[in-house]
Formats: structure tokens, C-alpha cells, sequence
């Protein structure tokens, strides 16, 4: 189970992130919406320190952190049972495939290289990259980029994974491929939190809907709930801007 | 004493006469670039890490050996720090020139090789490094494993017109006495008044060093970037790498001589 309880982010004087609750059990896939500037990917760094939140809890697991007296050996291991796909992919660029994969467990888990190597290339193979082992990021679409992204964050076997507009900067006909893999991770049960602007894919997958807007979480709720019937104005028009065809007919 | 006609064959002469001196030459290079390579660390870690008062230290130290002329530096040195260490209860006076020179070229080299490491560490994107944090890496592990690896690619052209500028520079040397190339040349001409052709195989000689060094440094980028991947730098691109390697060319005053890429 992942926990936030409180998590506020302040830049100077502007508080980015209000006080913000969720709790997200095993295997369940939140979708956070909210429009550009709301404090989205501000929440997912919180969660893995990539941001320090400037108060709150953390609970992943059994493993609970107080924001404010966060040490280093906590963030350590809170950023070891979390992984992140980045909205631009931030591969390891003098790395191929397989090394952008095998470098975590090599480095962080100090896992023998050729066990590290059988993982990553299964890994990779999931995510249908089998053949692209060897590829250098350079070489490699946008969609196969991302594919490798994903590919990373599994390989240390988070108990969440956090992914920050995973297809916004991708062609739109790449963007289907990575979908479809996220689909799948989130059939065989990881647990994910999600920022994302694909509608019908939240819709599809998401157990749970976050929509925020201005540093707050406005409405959560399931995505019948959310796309159908949503009680607040703010998310109302938010859907409406986003997908002005009534998506609850689907 | 007139200056003689000029005698073809005394080049290939000339030439042989200076190899010897090509040892105290290149003994200069490598010790001050070693010297450099050290200085120019230690100063750019503290604008990399943004530690308040160092920073400035190394800002003022940078500007100071980019904005002097290098023979105004070895006479502050040769001259100058004997006389400053001298309250301490130091005394310099009977320190080899040679260490004078070693000292000045390598805070002078350590100024420019500052500006390189952080630009090339800082051409390493960001993305890369919280990736990295992401799976659970220390900042020293990120910086080890992510970073320098990168960055290395990026800064050895910089640093090859660097290594060739300072071997260029050493040339000033034998304003203090100390005898390498270009002031064995100098002996060697006036001695037979035939300083025409003993420049000439002293060119010649700088040549050839400075051609092997180009060749050196092509090879060792071209080596890292094979190990790389050889697009290892798509996000600056040929065009950006050598957009950055030209503004190093001219931030060392080196124009277009030497570039090596
Ligand atoms: N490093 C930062 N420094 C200052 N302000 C920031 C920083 N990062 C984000 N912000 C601000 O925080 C707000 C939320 O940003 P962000 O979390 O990126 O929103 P979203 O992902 O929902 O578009 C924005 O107003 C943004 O300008
Ligand atoms: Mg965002």
C-alpha cells in the first residue's frame, strides 16, 4: 500500500502542492489528471524525493517517512522501492538497451552481471525490445525509448511505479505501442500511479482518478465516477476542454 | 658579423641538434597539464556544486589566467612568488626556473581546463542524473557512472586544442632561462648567425608534435565514442559539438589552428 498523508511543496513562496492525501493499494493504477501547471508532476517527484516535499508522510509498504526529517538512507531506500518513467525518457545515452536496464541492478542492487543481464533481457523482451538489446537510445524511436523506460523502472521491482505523461512527447502513432505495454505491466497487478492526457486510456485501466487542479486534489473517484458523473465544476469543465465529445458513452 | 646565406641543408641539421631538447619541452607539457588537469578540477567542482565562497574563488582565479597574457603570468610567478613566500621564511631562490614554468603554465591550463569540465558536465542533461537517482543511485554513483563518462567524450577535443595550446605556449619558456626548444633554436642560430633556417626546423618540429597530438586526441575521442555508441551525443548533435568546441577554440584564443574535429 502507498500512502500520502499532507504533502505540501512550496517554490519561494508559491505552495505548489496544498496538503495532498491519497492512498493507493497494491496493484491499483491511479490516474492523476489536472491541467498543465496544477502540480502533477511536482506530486510524483514528491513521492520519490526527486522533490523534497516540504511536509507530510510517506508510506510505501512497511516503510513510512516523515518528509521533514528525511535522511539520506530513507531516501535511499524510499527510491528503491519506487521507479519513474519520464515524460522524456532520460535513457542513459552512452548506454544501450540492455546496460540502460541492467545498470540499476548492477549498481543499486549490487546484483551479479550475469544474472542482471538474464533479467534485463527478459525485461526487454516483455516489452517487446527482444531484439533491440544491443540498440543505443540514439538509435531507437521514441516509442521503443520509452519501452526501454519502462522496461528500467520494472527491473528493480518497485512496489509502485510512477509515470510522469509517459506518451506526451511521443508521435501520436508511437503513442498506442506504449500504451499497450503499460496496459499489460498493469493487468499482471503493479501497482502505478499515472499523470496522463490520454482520456479513454485512464478511463480503461485507472482503479482510481485523481483530478487536480492548483495544488490540490479537487474530486477523486473511480473513472465511472469521474468521467460520467463528476460533482465538481472545476473537473467538469476540465473534461469538457479536454475531451469535448461526452466520453461516458463508451 | 652579418647574418650568413641561407643553407638549405642546415634545416635537416638544425633538426637533429633540437631533439634532444624535445624531452624538456614536453617534460613542461605533461607536468603542467598534469598541474592543470588538478587546478582546473579543483575549480570547477565548486561551481559545478555551487559552494558559496569557493565559487567565487574560482571565478576570480579563472578570470585572472584568461584574461592576462601567459608571459605577464610566468614573470609573476618567477619574479613574484619568491618574494611573496619570502615573510613566510621560504625560500625560493635557488628553485629551477623550471618549476616556476611548470607552475605558471598549469594554473594557466587549469583556468581553461576548469571551463571545459564544466561544460561538458553540464552538457550532460539532467534528465539522465534524476534517471538515475530514480533507481536508487548515490550523487556519487550518478556522477561516476552517468556523468563523467558523457562528459569525458565532450571535453577531450577541448582539451586536445588545450594540450596543443599549451605546447605552443611553452615556446615563452626560455624568457626565464629555461632552455627548451624554442630557446635551443635561438642559441643555434645565433651561434652560426643562420637563424632563418634554425626557425624553420623549429617550426617544423612544433609541427609535427602538435599534427601528432590532434592525431592523438582524434583517436581517443573517436575511441570513447565507438564505446559509446557513436551517437553518444544526439542532443548536441556534430553541429552542436562543434559549435561548443569552437567556442572553447576561441575562448582559448586559438581560433581555428588545432581544432580537432
Ligand atoms: N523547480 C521549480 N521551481 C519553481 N517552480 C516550479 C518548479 N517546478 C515546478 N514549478 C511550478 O509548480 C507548478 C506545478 O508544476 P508541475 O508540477 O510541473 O505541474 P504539472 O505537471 O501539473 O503541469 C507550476 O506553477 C510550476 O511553474
Ligand atoms: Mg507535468
Amino acid at each position: 500500500m502507498i500512502k500520502l498523508s499532507g504533502i505540501r511543496k512550496k517554490y519561494g513562496h508559491h505552495e505548489v502542492l496544498q496538503g495532498i492525501d491519497a492512498t493507493v493499494q497494491k496493484g491499483e493504477v491511479v490516474a492523476i489528471l489536472g491541467p498543465s501547471g496544477s502540480g502533477k508532476t511536482t506530486l510524483l517527484r514528491c513521492v520519490n524525493f526527486l522533490e523534497r516535499p516540504n511536509e507530510g508522510e510517506l508510506t510505501i509498504g512497511d516503510f513510512t517517512i516523515q518528509c521533514k526529517r528525511a535522511r539520506k538512507q530513507d531516501i535511499y531506500t524510499l527510491r528503491r522501492k519506487t521507479a519513474m518513467v519520464f515524460q522524456q525518457y532520460n535513457l542513459f545515452r552512452h548506454k544501450t538497451a540492455l546496460e540502460n536496464v541492467m545498470e540499476g541492478l548492477l549498481v543499486v542492487q549490487k546484483m551479479p552481471r550475469d544474472q542482471a543481464r538474464e533479467r534485463s533481457a527478459q525485461l526487454l523482451d516483455k516489452v517487446g525490445l527482444g531484439k533491440k538489446l544491443d540498440a543505443y537510445p540514439s538509435a531507437l524511436s521514441g516509442g521503443q525509448q520509452q519501452r526501454v523506460g519502462i522496461a528500467r523502472a520494472l527491473a528493480g521491482n518497485p512496489e509502485v511505479i510512477l509515470f510522469d505523461e509517459p506518451t506526451s512527447a511521443l508521435d501520436p502513432e508511437l503513442v498506442g505501442e506504449v500504451l499497450a505495454v503499460i496496459r499489460t505491466i498493469a493487468r499482471e497487478g503493479i501497482t502505478m500511479m499515472i499523470v496522463t492526457h490520454e482520456m479513454s486510456f485512464a478511463q480503461d485501466v485507472a482503479t482510481q482518478v485523481l483530478f487536480m487542479d492548483e495544488g490540490v486534489v479537487v474530486e477523486r473517484g473511480t473513472p465511472r465516477e469521474m468521467f460520467s458523473d463528476p460533482k465538481e465544476e472545476r473537473t467538469r469543465r476540465f473534461l469538457k476542454r479536454i475531451a469535448p465529445e461526452p466520453i461516458y458513452h463508451i | 658579423m652579418g647574418e650568413q646565406a641561407f643553407e638549405f641543408g642546415l634545416i635537416g641539421v638544425y633538426f637533429m641538434k633540437l631533439l634532444p631538447t624535445l624531452r624538456l619541452t614536453l617534460l613542461i607539457v605533461v607536468g603542467s597539464i598534469a598541474v592543470g588537469l588538478i587546478a582546473g578540477t579543483l575549480a570547477a567542482l565548486p561551481r559545478l556544486y555551487r559552494v558559496p565562497i569557493l565559487q567565487r574563488v574560482s571565478q576570480v582565479y579563472v578570470s585572472f589566467f584568461r584574461g592576462t597574457p601567459i608571459l605577464i603570468q610566468l614573470f609573476l610567478f618567477y619574479y613574484g612568488l619568491p618574494e611573496l613566500v619570502e615573510p613566510l621564511g621560504l625560500d625560493l631562490s635557488r628553485t629551477p626556473a623550471l618549476a616556476f614554468v611548470v607552475l605558471a603554465y598549469g594554473l594557466h591550463s587549469g583556468a581553461f581546463i576548469s571551463e571545459a569540465i564544466r561544460a561538458a558536465v553540464t552538457a550532460v542533461d539532467r534528465g539522465q542524473v534524476e534517471a538515475a537517482y530514480a533507481v536508487g543511485m548515490s550523487g556519487p554513483q550518478a556522477l561516476r557512472r552517468i556523468v563523467l563518462p558523457q562528459a569525458l567524450v565532450i571535453a577531450v577535443p577541448v582539451l586536445g586544442n588545450l594540450v596543443i595550446a599549451n605546447l605552443k605556449d611553452t615556446s615563452l619558456a626560455f624568457t626565464l632561462g629555461v632552455m627548451e626548444l624554442t630557446g635551443k633554436a635561438q642559441t643555434l642560430g645565433l651561434l652560426a648567425q643562420h637563424f632563418l633556417e634554425a626557425y624553420l626546423s623549429l617550426a617544423a618540429l612544433y609541427f609535427i608534435i602538435s599534427w601528432g597530438l590532434e592525431r592523438l586526441f582524434l583517436w581517443w575521442e573517436r575511441s570513447l565514442l565507438r564505446k559509446q555508441g557513436v551517437a553518444a551525443l544526439p542532443r548536441l548533435g556534430r553541429l552542436g559539438r562543434q559549435a561548443l568546441m569552437r567556442r572553447f577554440a576561441q575562448e582559448a584564443r586559438l581560433g581555428r589552428e588545432g581544432a580537432s574535429g
